[in-house]
């Protein structure tokens, strides 16, 4: 469906995309996530052919972006960050211009708008003016637009970023339909934990590269998340906190009430030795539990630059 | 038939602006001010004389007629300059370009709806100008070649307008730049001619009248062929030649004899440059973040 492949763009001496290598299947929700300036809006730019890269190919169904962009832009719909609306402009009008771009006239494109209306409930707003649509109601008009011509492929720049929790489940509730569609998504998004709950793939982009990608489950299970394990213990720590201090893998302890968070680099096999080790030095344990990888740690983990940890230490130790 | 998107979508949300009625309102009233006052006088000059001054009539023709074109070369760079450069700021020039549309035809949309308004600014004062028929003197078919004079400098000065839209971001920069680029043409090319006139006059060229070659820069100019159509109507009045009197020594040949229609031709080039360059100026790969 959509490919990319050793995609390269500086901007002077900036260097935004870095080889940058990419593939979405058909009927996958693909969520592209990365840090402030990995790159992620020139992919998105260049992949809606506004943006011209400096070296590589970006191919949606065979069709090369930079090639044949006419073609192209038939195939995709584009969701953008902000919402570009005109004054005096009703819901419906605004539906049916963005009809007429794609050559859709008439009763047919009547009809698909208010499908599409219906599809992200704004119906009951289709005679209203565009601007007085509240933040929630544009982006899904927004979605909808990027629907009218049934494009192979939907790209979505941060489709919910500014949105209050409520309008941003709605939002969610609508892609996961569009995913039940089996509709092609590509979703860049900083918030996380949604990214996690209706994607189906996932690309970390980093520093103009893609440091991991593939399917959610997947990745959630093959990365070592360091996800720490909480030990609940019921009377003095003491016992145990010596076994742990004397344990090779554990790297950090920090204590919370009755619990004790260890930083413990061990796999299964040896979570099990750690355990025993604690209960046959006399603490009383009621709970061991190592918390389950989340896409936030993944992304955590992958994006965390040794430069970056040292300007956090710094700034915790002189308490900026 | 298939309507450029563009151009309807423009249309429908001019025509719902409280702006768009208030431009013509506005408009027609300066130029009913203009024709009304320069009746009362003509009014006032046959009760002190007791005699009928025909010409006058005309003069309120070329009176009306140059108000209304000085009008036009006002109000078609403001119409204009904010086209592509309002969609930018509205963030929809992005969606559009994502679109099956080409740049071309979003270009062509802005200026025909552009055109649209200018239209209707000209034919709303077809009762103004025809109070002129009244006392005759002038054809229809004069008229005519006055409309295709506006025509062609609404179409000039609207892409200047258009290009210097798609050439900058902000609509205030993009009007300010049409207005000098619009003034350069008008203002520009007689004030080279002046210049030129007065250099081979102190160098004794061509015998030190006219201003040579540098004539036909005011091919270029939409205020030279609006005057030589004035001309043709009513001879000439040899006001501008008090100001500058190189205007009467121009070079000889086929297009000076042609003057109205090679004029036409240089500033419909002109245009199509203008236009293909905004076109380029859209088009999405060429623009960097």
């Amino acid at each position: 469906m959509l490919k990319i492949e050793q995609l390269k763009k500086r901007f002077g001496q900036i260097v935004a995309l870095d080889g940058l290598n990419m593939s979405v299947e058909e009927g996958t929700l693909y969520g592209f996530v990365g840090p402030n300036g990995a790159g992620k809006t020139t992919t998105i730019k260049i992949l809606t052919g506004l943006l011209l890269p400096d070296g590589g190919t970006v191919t949606i169904d065979g069709i090369d972006v930079t090639k044949e962009p006419r073609k192209v832009m038939e195939k995709i719909g584009y969701v953008p960050d902000f919402f570009g609306v005109y004054d005096n402009l009703k819901v419906e009008e605004y539906m049916e211009f963005f009809a007429s771009c794609y050559g859709i006239l008439g009763l047919k494109a009547r009809r698909r708008c208010m499908m599409l209306l219906e599809q992200v409930r704004l119906d009951e707003k289709a005679g209203f003016y565009v601007e007085g649509l509240s933040r929630g109601m544009k982006q899904r008009l927004s979605l909808a637009r990027a629907l009218i011509h049934n494009p192979s492929i939907l790209i979505m720049d941060e489709p919910t970023a500014g949105l209050d929790p409520r309008t941003r489940f709605e939002f969610r509730q609508i892609l996961k339909e569009l995913r039940d569609q089996e509709k092609t998504i590509f979703i860049s998004s900083h918030i996380l934990p949604e990214l996690a709950e209706v994607c189906t793939d996932i690309g970390i982009v980093d520093q103009g590269k893609v440091v991991l990608e593939g399917a959610m489950t997947d990745i959630l299970s093959q990365i070592n998340v360091s996800s720490p394990l909480t030990i609940s213990i019921k009377g003095s720590k003491e016992e145990a906190l010596s076994v742990l201090r004397s344990h090779s893998k554990v790297e950090t302890i920090t204590i919370r009430q009755e619990d004790i968070v260890v930083n413990f680099k061990g796999d299964r096999q040896e979570e099990i030795i750690l355990l025993q080790q604690l209960i046959e030095a006399g603490t009383k344990i009621y709970g061991f539990v190592r918390e389950r990888g989340n896409l936030e740690s993944v992304f955590m983990e992958i994006t965390n630059h040794e430069e970056e940890r040292l300007v956090l230490l710094h700034e915790d130790q002189s308490g900026l | 038939m298939k309507i450029n998107p563009v151009y309807k979508q423009e249309t429908k949300v001019s025509a719902r602006s409280f702006r768009f009625p208030l431009v013509i309102f506005l408009f027609n009233c300066i130029l009913a001010l203009v024709a009304l006052l320069d009746m009362y006088s003509m009014i006032t000059q046959v009760k002190r004389t007791a005699e009928i001054q025909y010409s006058s009539f005309l003069s309120l023709y070329i009176f009306v007629a140059t108000v209304e074109f000085t009008l036009l070369l006002f109000l078609v760079p403001a119409i204009t300059a904010g086209t592509i450069s309002g969609e930018r700021e509205r963030q929809t020039l992005d969606l559009m370009l994502t679109t099956s549309m080409s740049p071309t035809d979003i270009v062509l949309g802005k200026l025909l709806a552009s055109l649209s308004t200018v239209l209707l600014l000209i034919v709303s004062s077809f009762p103004i100008i025809a109070l002129v028929f009244i006392y005759g003197g002038v054809m229809v078919k004069d008229i005519a070649l006055l409309l295709l004079c506006y025509g062609m400098t609404a179409l000039l000065t609207g892409s200047i307008g258009i290009f210097c839209s798609s050439s900058f971001k902000k609509t205030t920069i993009a009007t300010v730049v049409s207005y000098c680029l619009t003034a350069a043409l008008v203002i520009g090319t007689v004030a080279v001619n002046h210049l030129a006139s007065l250099l081979l006059r102190v160098t004794a060229v061509q015998g030190g009248r006219g201003s040579g070659n540098f004539f036909y820069l005011l091919l270029l100019n939409p205020a030279s062929t609006f005057r030589t159509v004035l001309n043709s109507q009513i001879g000439s009045q040899a006001m501008l030649e008090n100001f500058f009197p190189w205007l009467l020594y121009k070079p000889e040949s086929l297009i000076i004899e042609h003057w109205f229609i090679a004029g036409l031709g240089v500033q419909f080039a002109l245009s199509v440059l203008f236009l293909r360059l905004a076109v380029e100026k859209v088009k999405p790969c060429k623009r960097m973040r």
